[in-house]
């Protein structure tokens, strides 16, 4: 009895062993994902881009020159079974557990159609939801192909600097996967996507280092590829962009978001053809008070924004720094400076987009009974576009360095 | 047991010559060259009288000074008063006889006497205490015990200086009697502790056991278990810390170690020497090991897990590497990991085999060679050597020889079952394991106390509380006297 019992319990090992058991050298990594409209309605270009893991490998046996990636485009309904179509002719399975990045054509993701293909992704268990959404301004697959780092080759390695660079800076938002559905299906706020072309087309200077979307920032060599500005999106489908500027004002207002540094120019108060540079960084969270009437469905939004600015350079050479009556004249500038940025950002959203993207709805939500409630007070329509909101910026602290003063001019051009 | 019993004894004869017979034919005298006898005529009273021994037993200087010569020139009263030997006692039986005279002592038979002497000139030849080898210290006394039962206890008692700790006696073996030494503080030991441990030790229905390794054996409940319950040390210092606890320590004649229990899950863990270290440095090793045991039992399989079921665990760049290294590799990864394990296992039993102290060089050169070269045919990919030679080297920490076993037949395990499902089935392997483990009892004590069950005492398990903090013995002993220490109190009332 023992014999048999203990035997069976082998047999049960052999027949289920190893199922769902893959080797690691039977697969391909795809790294980013682009989808792209077609002529024919339902069916979408699929572009993988496939990482080389021997690319960059030291080990002996294997030869110095190894591309660092494939890309590949392929047609098909969803995603997941166009990776089967690819299969006809790419060697190893095609497996979309490392892909980082879902780059979207803005074509597509201004037409109905986004949310359709989107849905497929939070269904399988191969797409971890914090993959980035970037869109593209131009067609997926040619943003794909148009990319070509020189200094990250290997494309995993790539879209992970890049974007963690950018996210530090603020100039692109947080636009997982997870947050693009917790938006959306939460039926309040705008989900801000990462907005990003290899094509150029260069803006007027003016001195400001952030009012630009993607592809408009002057620049000489590098990559052609540019991660600039944010993608608005409501209700599943695109309805605008914002310039990186308005994009690090929306990391600035939303706690969800945060900014490591950023360095900033700002018009100097004194002598406004120059502009002063500063580093701004925010210590805490935004206080974002928000008071609901509900009689009138309508609410107050008071925020405060704390920060501090470490100035990193003064051109005009005026001394900010030893004089109080200047120091305060820069503080007001700066507060006033970006104030007047948010309102306009503020005013913009509540007339032409009527919701917000700095996910406030959050603060709304513990003011009503339960959802039907909060759906039937409709924060699109009708609490976001009519609320007072005032923002109100609070330096804390002026940084000026490590040397208070600058170079007396005159005293070295005399 | 209750046959012999009721059988009659046989004893000695008043008669030198029956009783000359009766030894010559117990002992196969002529045919055992190794058996003397010696006949005297005593000066003191003029009786023939004969003594009997092993001549490989006895110090026969000693015979010769402290017996034969005061026999044939002493005067005096009575043989008490002649022999100047320390210790003399009767013996009637002749099974006595038989053991005396098996355990090294002079039997010596008078005329007209219906029974024996035995006088104690035993010389067992033994080691000379050397280094302890397998448990080696940095820090702390290098001793360790010898073959020798008497140099042993000396070890022992040299560090407890009290009258309480007493070594007891109890015989094992039908055929060869060998003695088996208790030791224990009186005051401390559970009474009821003892008398398994004595009921288990008369019990014992075999012919010989010849040293405390088998002995090990005989008396452990589980004998198929994977888990040691019994833990075997040869150093005096670790049998003094244990018997001053209220543990049991059994010594035999012919073993440089000695047998302590009951005892726990952690005893294998801890080293002596993370007492002899202070606090914080003491702690640090058990860190050390604690990470050293789990990478021991479970890199090679975690390996096998995400690399062959979740590669959406491990980071691009090191799955990229791993991928690439596989690329021109003929076996699958799980038959990879299995080779270099089992190599590993063959060097190192290789090692210990080769003559000494050029084993473990030579195996780890001929590990290191094999790996090379291996990895520059593509037969494994180098991401294995390392992760078997880390699985490898760290289960050197775990110093005990019986809880490496443990560890390293897990390994194989753990790799086997991480092959069905994975992270899945590597934890159901683990947490069956650990049930396992958790339901043994050592001689009663739970295997995971006092970490569960709690039970008040120092809580030595994971990390240990500094010297004098430690004021408990282990609860789960259920010594007579649970406080060890009462200083840390004293100086709180103050």
């Amino acid at each position: 009895m023992k014999t048999i019992s203990l035997s069976g319990l082998l047999i049960l090992f052999i027949l289920i062993g190893c199922e769902d058991m893959v080797e690691v050298d039977r697969q391909s990594y795809v790294i980013a994902v682009g989808i792209d409209v077609t002529d024919q309605d339902g069916i979408y270009a699929f572009t993988y881009q496939i990482a080389n893991p021997e690319a960059g490998s030291t080990l002996a046996g294997i030869g110095a020159e190894q591309i660092p990636d494939e890309t590949i485009t392929v047609f098909g309904t969803d995603i997941m079974t166009a990776t089967n179509t690819a299969n006809s002719f790419v060697t190893k399975q095609i497996i979309l557990d490392q892909t980082r990045v879902l780059i979207v054509s803005e074509a597509l993701a201004r037409s109905d159609q986004f949310l359709r293909i989107m849905q497929s992704t939070a269904r399988t268990t191969e797409i971890r939801r914090s993959i980035q959404i970037i869109v593209s301004k131009e067609n997926a697959s040619d943003f794909i192909n148009n990319n070509s780092p020189v200094l990250e080759q290997r494309p995993h390695k790539y879209y992970q600097y890049m974007l963690s660079r950018a996210k530090e800076t603020g100039i692109i938002p947080d636009a997982d996967l997870h947050r693009f559905f917790q938006i959306t299906e939460g039926d309040a706020d705008l989900f801000l996507g990462i907005y990003a072309t290899t094509t150029y087309d260069p803006k007027e200077l003016d001195g400001s280092e952030d009012e630009f979307v993607a592809g408009q920032v002057p620049k000489e060599g590098g990559n052609v590829t540019q991660f600039m500005g944010s993608a608005v999106f409501k209700e599943g489908i695109m309805i605008d962009r914002l310039t990186g500027e308005e994009t690090r004002i929306c990391n600035i207002l939303d706690k969800t978001m945060n900014i490591n540094e950023m360095l900033a120019n700002y018009p100097d108060p004194l002598a406004p053809e120059y502009q002063v540079a500063t580093d701004v960084f925010q210590t805490d969270n935004p206080k974002v008070n928000l008071n609901y009437d509900s009689e009138m469905n309508h609410a107050t939004i008071d925020v405060t924004v704390p920060f501090e600015v470490k100035i990193l350079a003064i051109p005009s050479l005026i001394h900010y720094s030893q004089n109080e009556d200047f120091k305060r004249t820069l503080r007001d500038a700066i507060e006033q400076y970006i104030t007047d940025a948010t309102d306009e950002l503020i005013k913009k959203s509540q007339e032409a987009y009527r919701s917000d993207p700095f996910y406030w709805s959050i603060y709304i939500r513990r003011h009503f009974k339960d959802i039907p409630a909060y759906e039937e007070g409709d924060w699109h329509k009708n609490i976001y576009p009519n609320a007072d909101i005032t923002v109100n910026y609070q330096l804390k602290r002026l940084h000026f360095g490590k040397m208070l003063d600058d170079t007396k001019l005159d005293e070295v051009r005399d | 047991m209750l046959k012999k019993k009721t059988q009659t004894k046989e004893i000695l004869n008043t008669k030198l010559l029956i009783n000359l017979d009766i030894l010559k034919e117990r002992f196969s005298f002529g045919l055992n060259n190794d058996f003397s006898i010696r006949l005297i005529t005593a000066k003191f009273n003029k009786h023939e009288l004969c003594l009997a021994y092993y001549a490989s037993l006895v110090n026969s200087d000693k015979i010769e000074q402290t017996i034969i010569q005061p026999l044939l020139e002493q005067e005096g009263d009575s043989l008490f008063d002649v022999i100047t030997a320390e210790s003399i006692t009767k013996i009637k039986e002749l099974e006595e006889l038989d053991d005396h005279i098996n355990n090294g002592k002079v039997v010596l038979i008078i005329d007209g006497e219906s029974f024996g002497y035995s006088i104690d000139v035993a010389q067992f030849q033994h080691r000379d205490i050397s280094q302890s080898e397998n448990e080696s210290v940095v820090r702390g006394p290098k001793e360790s015990f010898t073959e020798s039962l008497h140099v042993n206890i000396s070890l022992i008692r040299k560090q407890i200086r009290n009258r309480e700790l007493i070594t007891e006696v109890q015989k094992v073996g039908k055929r060869s009697k060998q003695d088996v030494q208790l030791m224990y503080l009186n005051s401390v030991v559970n009474d009821q502790l003892l008398d398994e441990i004595r009921s288990k030790l008369t019990q014992l229905d075999v012919d010989n056991v010849q040293n405390i390794e088998l002995l090990e054996q005989f008396i452990e409940e589980r004998p198929y278990s994977i888990f040691p319950t019994i833990l075997y040390t040869e150093r005096p210092d670790n049998a003094a810390t244990y018997i001053d606890k209220g543990h049991v320590v059994l010594l035999m004649d012919s073993s440089a170690a000695c047998l302590i229990l009951p005892i726990t899950f952690w005893a294998f863990i801890h080293n002596v020497e993370d007492r002899y270290s202070r606090f914080l440095y003491g702690n640090f090793t058990r860190l050390i090991r604690f990470i050293a045991l789990f990478f021991t039992s479970m890199i090679s399989s975690l390996y096998v897990a995400l690399s062959n079921f979740h590669s959406e665990m491990i980071p691009p760049d090191l799955l990229f590497a791993v991928t690439a290294a596989r690329e021109r590799v003929p076996f699958p990864l799980i038959i990879e990991v299995l080779i270099m394990e089992i190599a590993f296992e063959l060097i190192r039993e290789a090692g210990i085999r080769i003559p000494n102290p050029l084993g473990p060089t030579i195996g780890i050169v001929g590990a290191l060679i094999l790996g090379q070269a291996a990895v520059e045919a593509n037969i494994i990919s180098p991401i294995i050597v390392i992760v078997s030679a880390l699985s490898g080297l760290t289960s050197f920490a775990i110093s005990d020889p019986s809880f490496n076993f443990t560890v390293r037949i897990t390994r194989f395990i753990f790799i086997i079952s991480a092959g069905f499902f994975g992270m899945f089935s590597l934890m159901i392997a683990f947490t069956l394991w650990f049930m396992y483990g958790a339901s043994l009892k050592s001689f009663g004590v739970p295997y995971f106390a006092p970490l569960s069950p709690t039970y008040k005492s120092n809580s030595d398990t994971y990390f240990r509380k500094a010297i004098k903090k430690e004021k408990w013995r282990p609860g789960y002993l259920l010594p007579k006297d649970l406080q060890s220490s009462r200083t840390f109190e004293r100086g709180k009332t103050k």
